[in-house]
């Protein structure tokens, strides 16, 4: 089955040069319905009001993370099954581990390429 | 003269006094005790004063040292010029960065939207905007200089500190963990490294493989 692109995809990250980044690579790889959040809380009021396909997420924002975006996602009922991508400078091991323990699909290091991000949406949404 | 010594002299005073009858004693003979007790007091205070004053002393002059190495530190020019001017220049250069990536952006995002129907109209937007693209890579030249500034205000700070801390024989106390450096700890905030990522793409998907 392939990928629906016009599904809605979240990009949450609080500096908008990396937003406008990942939405550029997104509108090339097809989708057309792109939507952003400046920090995890903000994400997830809007997770919490419509549906989303996809979660594209940074790490380090504040008032809330995207590690702690990513543990309420998995939290909820309603969206425990969202697929969650992290993409972050934060590159230790034991942050990876810890997201992948909390249920991330995928974890892409920055500074990152095109063909990067593309592998990691074909690996957690499929072929498209 | 020392306490003891000031202690025997006045005991010897009095066992003479005692041991001698009084009434039949001269008044003269009398007061020369009173006097070489009296003597013996005002030598003891006396040294009593000499040491606190010596204490005394030292402290103050431990205080006008200190005064003079905080004096060195310059702390008010510190704070009032060179942290501000630090602060001013990393804004700047968060903002020439900003400006600079959203011009290249912007160039690159026109330009994939072309549709190159008449190649000559073509060659000349890809052409405006490659000149535009390289006129704002022109941020790396000011954003260098500035962060130059910036790192050897850092470094006029490490050392006057450094210097400091020497000279006092300061060392680091023992401080509680902050309510935000506990957050970013369990939260494993430690944002970029140096150098690059510590692990690389490939470390990463081999943990999701």
């Amino acid at each position: 089955m392939s990928v629906d692109l016009s599904m809605p995809v979240l990009v949450v990250d609080d500096y908008k040069t990396m937003i406008r980044i990942i939405r550029n690579l997104l509108t090339q790889l097809g989708f057309k319905n792109i939507e952003e959040a400046s920090d995890g809380k903000m994400a997830l009021d809007k997770l919490r009001s419509s549906k989303f396909g996809l979660v594209i997420s940074d790490w380090n924002m504040e008032p809330m993370t995207g590690y702690e975006l990513l543990r309420e996602v998995r939290a909820d009922e309603k969206l425990k099954t969202t697929p969650f991508i992290m993409v972050t400078a934060e590159s230790k091991t034991e942050n990876v581990i810890a997201a992948k323990k909390a249920g991330v699909n995928n974890y892409i290091v920055k500074p990152f390429n095109a063909a990067t991000l593309k592998g990691k949406l074909v690996a957690v949404l499929g072929e498209f | 003269m020392s306490a003891q010594e000031a202690a025997a002299k006045v005991r010897s005073a009095i066992d003479r006094l005692k041991a001698s009858d009084l009434r039949s004693r001269p008044l003269v003979e009398v007061l020369d005790l009173s006097h070489e007790m009296a003597d013996a007091m005002n030598a003891f205070f006396g040294s009593l004063d000499k040491s606190v004053v010596g204490e005394f002393r030292y402290i103050a002059d431990f205080i006008q040292q200190t005064r003079n190495e905080i004096a060195d530190l310059q702390p008010n020019e510190i704070r009032n010029n060179r942290i501000p001017g630090a602060s001013v220049e990393l804004d700047a250069v968060v903002k020439d960065t900003e400006t600079a990536t959203s011009i290249i952006m912007t160039e690159a995002e026109a330009l994939m939207a072309i549709e190159p129907e008449d190649l000559d109209a073509y060659k000349d937007r890809v052409d405006g905007a490659m000149m535009r693209i390289i006129e704002a890579c022109a941020f790396q030249d000011l954003t260098g200089q500035r962060v130059t500034k910036v790192v050897a205000t850092l470094r006029h700070i490490e050392g006057r500190v450094s210097q400091f801390a020497e000279t006092l024989g300061v060392k680091d106390a023992k401080t509680e963990e902050t309510e935000d450096e506990r957050r970013r700890r369990e939260l494993m905030l430690n944002g970029p490294a140096i150098g690059g990522p510590a692990s690389s793409q490939d470390d990463i998907d081999a943990l999701f493989n």
